[in-house]
């Protein structure tokens, strides 16, 4: 058995560069790939240009934010002990688009540059505290989502508020954006300005990958096991808040990704919520490739907002968690 | 459009030019002394090429920074669009839009005020109507006589030969096929659209493009258009390093906001600026 699991993990890892490949080879136009991959990124010919400078930054960041989300949604389901968490649907995607909204519409607009995915993360950050806190230990299922969708409607208000407020013509229009994200017209510029947060929030995770194990023993077991303190759950609210955060500011709130995606790998590592982690985050970056790749060929350019399709993935998913609590008595 | 098109129906536009000019010269001497607007690109053209002692409101977007093109005279009320707000003026000209207020503009003419719709101008010809309209509606106005003159001339040169390329980028991702004045635009200026699309029924008005779309066209020329800088994700695509190229190599030209909502106001100015990019891109 698990054998088993380690080569469907193995396959996942190595679907991965192929997707990558599909994705570069997906667009409304049709490239020379061979030729263009060999004239390199500095090249000025428009088959390179594609490829170089539209099709592999974007999707980059698919993988990137994907893995975010991934492994932000399998950190938030381990500490929490729930199997609802997900960044999105608890308000921390929220926070962030909030802090970027007031940001770059109200405040540094263009020349932003670093402040943008630092107060995503803050925002990020307090949300994620918000619910935490709000919740109580322990939390059940119930008040835990309350808990979450109280702060999740309540910055998507804001979100709307201040987007309504805001002054630019396609401010109002720009909610779909912020609401179901988008990868359409990033460049490196976005990816690199995400990439070391995200990279700090994944590393923040990974350290607190023994407290996540501990933590499944109960927060008692835990404090007993040498995890006592404020530290442990700072550390991974911040690595959370960094992963998502960033991911949020340059890709939008992208939904389902961090709740899908746990449930899908659980089996695979053996309920380790340690494990899960990295697989969550392998398995993020593949899902949200594939949903770039299905807008890429099947909607183009009229831009059906990403969100909605892992919505599409994420929803019948949802009902099937409800189904299955329905049969087994609890979540 | 090939632009030996432009050229067989340069005659028939000349006559219709004439037509106007004449018209604009035997306008009827009783012209309306109090006038009132329930259109933002109305406004705009009152305000710039009318006496401001005969306008007695325009509607609060002409107030907006955004749209604001004339300074806006004090003794000036800036109305809603609402009926109400028009009748305790009293005007004795009403100009409205061909859309939007129109709920206000049947009020009033119930009421028994004069109210004349102007068409809107989505390409050259409904240009020439519009001023038309507007020129039997004003009377003797020096600067619409001045303005209608100015566009007859530059449309009455030749179109330059040779076209080359360009295409239109425009917030969201929007480019303008070959239904739009934007189009006829750059035809007329010695340009040919990429985004007007060969096939039959394709590429007539506006529609979405990718940015790899753009960049494998290869235009000459890159328009986009211009207006607010505030930060929007729509202007997203006009700021992507590969356009940088275009900017840097100097092969772009910004269309000004006003052709979007008033294009009687700058088609001219555009035309002209347009055969200068062109000149400057073939030297």
């Amino acid at each position: 058995m698990f054998d088993n699991n380690k080569i469907a993990l193995g396959l996942l890892a190595g679907a991965l560069p192929l997707a990558l490949v599909a994705a570069l080879l997906s667009g409304p136009v049709n490239i020379d790939f061979a030729a263009a991959l060999q004239q390199g990124w500095r090249s000025e010919n428009s088959d390179a240009v594609i490829l170089w400078q539209l099709r592999l930054p974007r999707a980059l960041l698919a993988i990137l934010v994907g893995a975010a989300l991934g492994m932000g949604g399998a950190a938030m389901q381990g500490m929490l002990r729930n199997p609802l968490a997900e960044p999105a649907l608890l308000g921390v995607s929220s926070g962030a688009a909030l802090a970027a909204i007031l940001l770059l519409y109200y405040g540094l607009a263009w020349q932003s540059g670093w402040w943008l995915p630092l107060l995503a993360i803050g925002g990020a950050f307090i949300a994620v505290l918000s619910v935490w806190l709000l919740a109580g230990r322990g939390a059940s299922a119930s008040r835990l989502v309350l808990a979450g969708v109280a702060i999740n409607a309540f910055l998507s208000a804001l979100m709307a508020l201040a987007l309504n407020y805001a002054p630019s013509m396609f401010a109002m229009q720009e909610i779909v954006f912020w609401l179901l994200g988008s990868l359409a017209n990033r460049g490196w510029d976005q990816l690199l300005l995400a990439l070391p947060f995200i990279l700090a929030g994944g590393l923040l995770l990974f350290a607190s990958r023994n407290y996540l194990r501990a933590l499944t023993l109960g927060e008692a077991t835990a404090v007993s096991l040498g995890f006592g303190g404020r530290r442990y759950p700072l550390a991974l609210l911040l690595g959370i808040a960094a992963a998502v955060g960033a991911a949020v500011a340059v890709a939008g709130t992208i939904g389902f990704i961090g709740l899908v995606v746990p449930h899908l790998v659980r089996p695979l590592v053996r309920q380790d919520p340690a494990r899960l982690l990295w697989a969550s985050a392998l398995c993020g970056a593949l899902l949200l490739l594939m949903a770039d790749i299905f807008v890429l060929n099947f909607v183009g350019a009229q831009e059906l907002r990403i969100g909605a399709v892992t919505a599409f993935l994420g929803a019948p998913f949802f009902f099937w968690l409800i189904v299955s609590a329905r049969r087994g008595g609890a979540l | 459009m090939p632009p030996e098109d432009s050229v067989d129906r340069a005659p028939a536009r000349a006559t219709r030019w004439l037509g106007l000019l004449v018209l604009l010269a035997a306008m009827p001497v009783a012209a309306a002394e109090r006038i009132a607007s329930l259109n933002l690109c109305l406004d705009q053209l009152l305000l710039d090429w009318v006496d401001h002692r005969r306008i007695v409101s325009v509607t609060w977007l002409s107030a907006n920074e955004h749209y604001r093109r004339a300074p806006l005279p004090d003794h000036v009320t800036l109305n809603r669009g609402r009926a109400e707000e028009l009748l305790s003026l009293s005007p004795d000209l009403v100009l409205a839009g061909q859309f939007g207020a129109g709920r206000a503009a049947a009020r009033l003419q119930e009421l028994g005020m004069r109210v004349v719709i102007i068409p809107d101008a989505y390409n050259l010809a409904q240009l020439q109507e519009q001023l038309q309209a507007l020129g039997t509606e004003l009377g003797e106005s020096a600067e619409l006589l001045h303005q209608a003159r100015r566009l007859e001339r530059i449309l009455q040169q030749p179109v330059p030969g040779e076209p080359v390329s360009a295409m239109i980028l425009s917030a969201n991702n929007i480019t303008y096929g070959s239904g739009m004045l934007e189009h006829e635009l750059l035809e007329r200026a010695g340009f040919r659209n990429l985004a007007a699309g060969t096939a039959e029924g394709a590429g007539e008005q506006l529609r979405r493009v990718m940015l790899e779309e753009v960049i494998a066209a290869e235009p000459q020329l890159l328009v986009l258009y211009g207006g607010e800088q505030a930060f929007a994700l729509a202007h997203l695509a006009a700021r992507h390093p590969v356009i940088r190229r275009y900017v840097d190599s100097g092969r772009v030209f910004t269309l000004p906001a006003e052709l979007g909502f008033c294009p009687a106001l700058v088609a001219a100015d555009v035309l002209e600026a347009l055969k200068q990019k062109r000149e400057s891109l073939v030297r």
